[in-house]
């Protein structure tokens, strides 16, 4: 009530000073926002348009659709578009498991859980790259030390869940924050009540636990699904030379800077974020759902 | 102690079950947490041994630990000086530039926000969560080049913060929504103009959020290696996190130094969370509540 009062009597009293005043304000995140973002998405549409190849040329016909049909067709992007999918789809699984699992064992506020936390959250922090290259020495020399086996990273039909595994150990912290944050917001009464009631530790997990946390898993998903479809920088470090490693924005990558098809790298990105609004939209609207149903 | 424990336990065979499933809780953390620490251990492990050994048994830390590989990092690899400075140079303004920017916009974004025009310019504004960069690189990767922006510190700050706006201004407007009005119009009859309210009042009540924002976008974009790697084309321009990435394009042999590079690029950032930690927790699950 006491929010709802001010607001009205302000609207009532908005004049164009106000709004001027206000712009000044929005100003400098606008132009840079126009700058950075807005403006090349816009001018960036077009050039899927072309057969534009080399960056460096000024020249660039308009030929239609022709990259788009060229791509769907086109074995190495649809590979990607595979390999892409596979990645996104086990590094959410995994990092969602180890972060529900860390959450559960630690969301109790204690010095201990909070040292953990501080650990859990560590891998976090290092750059993606950093992080890609010890892991392949992790790879060898741990993993290959103790079941004698050589590298997942040099086998390409282990090579995608190997870097899911990679990823997820960087980004379970962050999904871990979130799902504790979701674990402490459950009204402790709720346990009490359900014990009086006689409920196992079982119940109230499914009951009482799993309904009151849906959000967390909302945004941790949509977190995670926009994270993994745009993965690029673990691939590059590790997946080089590995066509069966290779994501759709390393295609990409490669496409406009690397084998002079501007154009056609362009499409793909396109393609790339279509899927990924798409994507984000189905999941946002399916878990809402759920929420409102738990 | 104890005999309290029993009186509120009449059963004590629950409450020694209870003490004995804390212990295993315990245990299984622990052993998470070595997991999680491994690949630490390995980075450290190459760091510190001298290039010439090799051992039998690759886990085992080295008998003779050299700091050699660390010396030669920092005095002998030109990269690791012009990285370092570049990492600083270009995290430290964009920070600063995306405080200033975002906590403006979003004070005004989150007080509006029953406007219309303002819901869509928080949707326009927000639209860099769902769009991946890839979509707009060759776009923006042009406009610098022609610009003159490629592999200068300008045109990676002014780029990093124009990617990280999205992201900070949705948890700061998040922040803001929960500030209460009553002191914002104290000022204003006190005869405060916009920009003093603003500075005077609201910044300093959104010291949390920012702090956190600080934090955290530092992390990013001392890490940043997509954007780095397609803005700073030049040796000169290269980022501690770009700079890392040489010892792989070919050359294995030094590997021990490569692994010194990587702790030494880390240990800013390491100092940073560690002293900064609890603003970082606080500003993830911040954001996660709102959803």
């Amino acid at each position: 009530m006491t929010n709802t009062l001010p607001s009205r009597k302000l609207k009532a009293g908005l004049g164009a000073k106000t709004h001027l005043g206000n712009l000044c304000f929005l100003l400098p995140t606008i132009l840079l926002f126009s700058i950075v973002v807005l403006i090349p998405v816009i001018q960036g549409i077009p050039y899927s348009f072309t057969s534009w190849k080399s960056i460096v040329s000024t020249n660039h016909p308009y030929n239609g659709l022709a990259n788009y049909k060229y791509l769907l067709g086109n074995k190495y992007f649809r590979m990607s578009l595979k390999v892409t999918f596979s990645f996104t789809l086990q590094y959410m699984f995994l990092s969602m498991l180890f972060g529900f699992g860390l959450a559960l064992l630690i969301h109790k506020a204690s010095s201990f859980n909070n040292v953990c936390r501080t650990i859990f959250f560590l891998p976090f922090t290092t750059s993606v790259t950093a992080g890609a290259i010890i892991w392949s020495y992790v790879y060898t020399d741990i993993y290959g030390t103790l079941t004698g086996l050589v590298s997942p990273l040099g086998l390409p039909n282990q090579i995608v869940p190997a870097m899911a595994l990679m990823a997820s150990w960087r980004d379970m912290g962050y999904a871990m924050l979130i799902f504790i944050a979701a674990l402490q917001t459950v009204p402790k009464d709720y346990y009490e009540a359900a014990t009086v009631e006689g409920a196992n530790a079982w119940q109230q997990f499914i009951y009482i636990t799993i309904p009151n946390i849906v959000p967390a898993f909302t945004t941790n998903v949509t977190l995670l699904l926009a994270w993994g479809l745009r993965t690029f920088d673990l691939p590059s470090v590790v997946a080089q030379n590995m066509q069966e490693g290779q994501t759709t924005a390393m295609y990409i990558y490669q496409s406009i800077f690397a084998n002079n098809k501007a154009s056609l790298g362009q499409a793909a990105a396109i393609i790339l974020t279509i899927i990924l609004i798409v994507l984000t939209q189905i999941v946002t609207r399916v878990l809402r759902r759920m929420e409102v149903e738990a | 102690m104890e005999e309290k424990l029993h009186a509120f336990n009449p059963n004590t065979k629950t409450h020694r079950r209870k003490v004995r499933n804390e212990r295993i809780r315990k245990l299984f953390v622990c052993l998470c947490v070595v997991v999680v620490l491994a690949p630490f251990y390995v980075a450290i492990l190459y760091a510190f041994k001298p290039a010439t050994e090799i051992t039998s048994n690759r886990l085992a830390f080295t008998r003779n630990p050299t700091l050699e590989n660390f010396r030669r990092v920092i005095f002998e690899n030109p990269l690791f000086g012009i990285g370092l400075r570049n990492s600083l140079v270009n995290t430290i303004p964009c920070v600063l530039i995306l405080m200033a920017c975002t906590s403006m916009a979003a004070w005004v974004l989150a007080r509006f926000d029953h406007l219309r025009a303002y819901k869509v310019l928080y949707a326009v504004l927000t639209l860099g969560l769902l769009v991946p960069f890839q979509c707009f690189v060759l776009p923006l990767y042009l406009n610098w080049y022609n610009a003159g922006l490629v592999s200068t510190n300008i045109g990676f700050i002014i780029a990093r913060a124009g990617l990280q706006i999205s992201i900070s201004l949705t948890a700061i407007t998040g922040f803001v929504k929960t500030v209460p009005r009553e002191l914002e119009q104290a000022a204003s009859i006190d005869g405060c103009n916009r920009f003093q309210l603003f500075w005077k009042i609201v910044f300093p009540l959104m010291t949390p959020i920012n702090t956190t924002q600080l934090v955290l976008n530092t992390l990013f974009i001392w890490n940043d290696y997509s954007t780095a790697i397609i803005l700073l084309r030049e040796k000169e321009s290269k980022t501690l996190t770009l700079a890392q990435i040489q010892y792989f394009n070919g050359k294995t042999t030094e590997l021990n130094e490569a692994f010194a590079f990587f702790i030494l690029a880390m240990i800013p950032i390491l100092a940073l969370y560690l002293s900064c930690q609890r603003y970082i927790i606080s500003g993830i699950t911040a954001g996660a509540v709102k959803g």
